[in-house]
């Protein structure tokens, strides 16, 4: 039992890390609220579907195909729903809004509202301390910890992570430095879905691909961000694995009990900012001019 | 001539900030801006490094967003009024921005790599470094330090060998001595004089008038948007009623 919460809660927690992370840096960075953001990480699960089980590509092939499709979508969604109506906040919310609907109600046309499953990329499983844990878990734990460590590189190390970092700090001083804001936005867009789109490709062989699967990690998503404190990227990576490890006791220690993982997950969000109302590793924004 | 302003206006919806300035800077010279609160200085150097026009494009088709921009700048021989501000920078065009405004979550090596951004490529970056230590040593003690908690005139510090590691032609500097300690004012001023040594020229937009006028060899008198007095400092300083009503003197 705790090594199957363990191993459950990483990969969760590690999942919600991926997409945590992916819209805190469009939310730091272009100060976009992206609701849409799951419902691309739900695009990237299909589009493998149809790569896998329609076209019959193989396995990674589709995922990486997916991968790109998903970033280029996202990045159509970007120049042509949020781009025009960037500083009006309000609008762009409901815009993402639209989209994430849009999105959904464009499967469920397509592919009706069945669930669907992709096969796993690799098979068996091994003996974790007793327990039996399949290769696929162990895969895609390994794979997110892999995203999140590049993430990090590519964040810290190198000239476009200093640009993205610099943009998310003063947006006008980042001008004043030569970087050009409306690029660093582009790439950032780009980064934050392909992260969505990777943890979509993870996670496709051990969920149902429903129209409706972008809502769970939305809710998760949302909590986490609020619970770590808006705009913090090591906030989002410590509630992802909060929240994630929370979620898999319940879903374990609770019998019958899983429809309740949301309501625990946003109890603890709502305990933790009553204690800190800027979250856990809240910064608060600074005001801009 | 290194910068040459012509018939500038600057109005933020119906309220005119900048109101048909003028004004020049030779190569090698260091020229001062001061004025009272609100004059628009500030806002004339937005204007000249393109965050105006910036601001103008980004806050389009919202409250905020009516921003009239007219006028001609021409920066070392090029006219630079349609260029955007990170293109600016590239030309040797470099601001150093109001309340100093370092990335406060990054370290102090980070702050001044982002300053060195355009040229990571091409130049070696170490030895600009170098450079900026030389002239502010308390910076290359720090360098592993998240600027957020340096004390004032370090922030101050930073913000300036933060644009010089974007190798200017012409620095301007916004007022580098607010909220500082007089002693660190001192300080900040005899550093920005070094700089000036460099052969780097300078736009100094100050208040404090009397360490400005020591310093710069002409200057200009902006109120309400509007250039009122301009030349050498010491005749700004022999004329009566600038002396009093603008300078404070």
């Amino acid at each position: 039992m705790i090594v199957d919460i363990l191993i459950d809660g990483l990969i969760k927690g590690s999942v919600y890390a991926l997409l945590a992370i992916g819209f805190s840096l469009v939310l730091g960075v272009a100060r976009i609220v992206n609701i849409a953001h799951t419902a691309l990480y739900m695009t990237s699960a299909y589009l493998i579907y149809v790569g896998t089980k329609m076209m019959g590509l193989p396995t990674i092939v589709s995922m990486v195909a997916a991968v790109f499709l998903t970033i280029l979508l996202g990045l159509l969604i970007y120049n042509y729903f949020i781009r025009p109506i960037q500083e009006h906040e309000a609008a762009m919310l409901i815009s993402t809004i639209a989209v994430a609907m849009m999105l959904q109600e464009v499967f469920l046309m397509i592919f009706g509202g069945h669930y669907l499953g992709v096969n796993p990329l690799v098979r068996g499983y091994l003996t974790v301390l007793g327990v039996r844990v399949t290769n696929q878990h162990l895969l895609a734990l390994g794979l997110a910890i892999i995203v999140l460590i590049s993430t990090r590189f590519f964040l810290m190390k190198t000239r476009t992570g200093l640009a993205i970092r610099a943009t998310a700090q003063d947006r006008e001083v980042a001008n004043l430095m030569g970087m050009n804001v409306n690029g660093v936005a582009m790439i950032t867009m780009a980064v934050s879905v392909g992260l969505a789109s990777i943890a979509g490709a993870i996670v496709v062989p051990l969920v149902t691909v429903e129209p409706t699967m972008w809502m769970h990690p939305l809710v998760m998503m949302l909590a986490i961000v609020v619970l770590g404190g808006l705009g913090s990227l090591e906030g989002s990576f410590v509630g992802a694995y909060i929240l994630g490890f929370s979620e898999s006791l319940v879903v374990f220690m609770v019998p019958m009990g899983s429809f309740l993982k949301d309501s625990v997950a946003l109890s603890i969000m709502i305990l933790v900012l009553l204690i800190r109302p800027e979250g856990l590793f809240g910064v608060s924004f600074e005001e801009e001019r | 001539m290194l910068l040459d302003v012509s018939n500038l206006t600057v109005c933020y919806d119906r309220a005119m900030l900048i109101n048909d300035v003028s004004l020049y800077v030779e190569e090698g010279e260091m020229v001062s801006l001061v004025g009272p609160n609100g004059a628009g200085k500030s806002t004339l150097l937005r204007a000249i490094t393109g965050l105006v026009a910036w601001d103008k494009m980004t806050l389009k088709g919202t409250a905020e967003g009516d921003i009239t921009l007219k006028g001609n700048i021409v920066f070392d021989g090029k006219d630079i009024s349609k260029t955007p501000a990170h293109e600016i920078v590239r030309r040797g065009l470099v601001h150093c921005p109001e309340r100093r405004r370092p990335f406060k979550e990054m370290t102090v090596r980070e702050n001044l790599m982002s300053g060195a951004y355009l040229h990571m490529k091409k130049w070696d970056v170490q030895q600009e470094l170098e450079k900026v230590f030389k002239l502010f040593p308390v910076l290359g003690d720090r360098l592993n330090q998240v600027s957020g908690t340096l004390s004032g005139g370090e922030q101050q510090m930073l913000a300036v060998g933060r644009a010089l590691m974007s190798r200017p032609k012409l620095l301007l500097i916004d007022e580098p001595s607010t909220g500082l300690a007089p002693l660190m004012r001192k300080e900040v001023f005899n550093k920005i004089l070094e700089i000036k040594n460099l052969g780097i020229t300078i736009m100094l937009v100050e208040q404090e008038v009397a360490s400005v006028f020591s310093m710069a060899s002409r200057s200009y008198v902006l109120s309400s948007g509007k250039i009122i007095a301009q030349g050498k400092c010491s005749e700004l300083l022999e004329d009566e009623m600038i002396r009093r009503t603008y300078l404070g003197l």
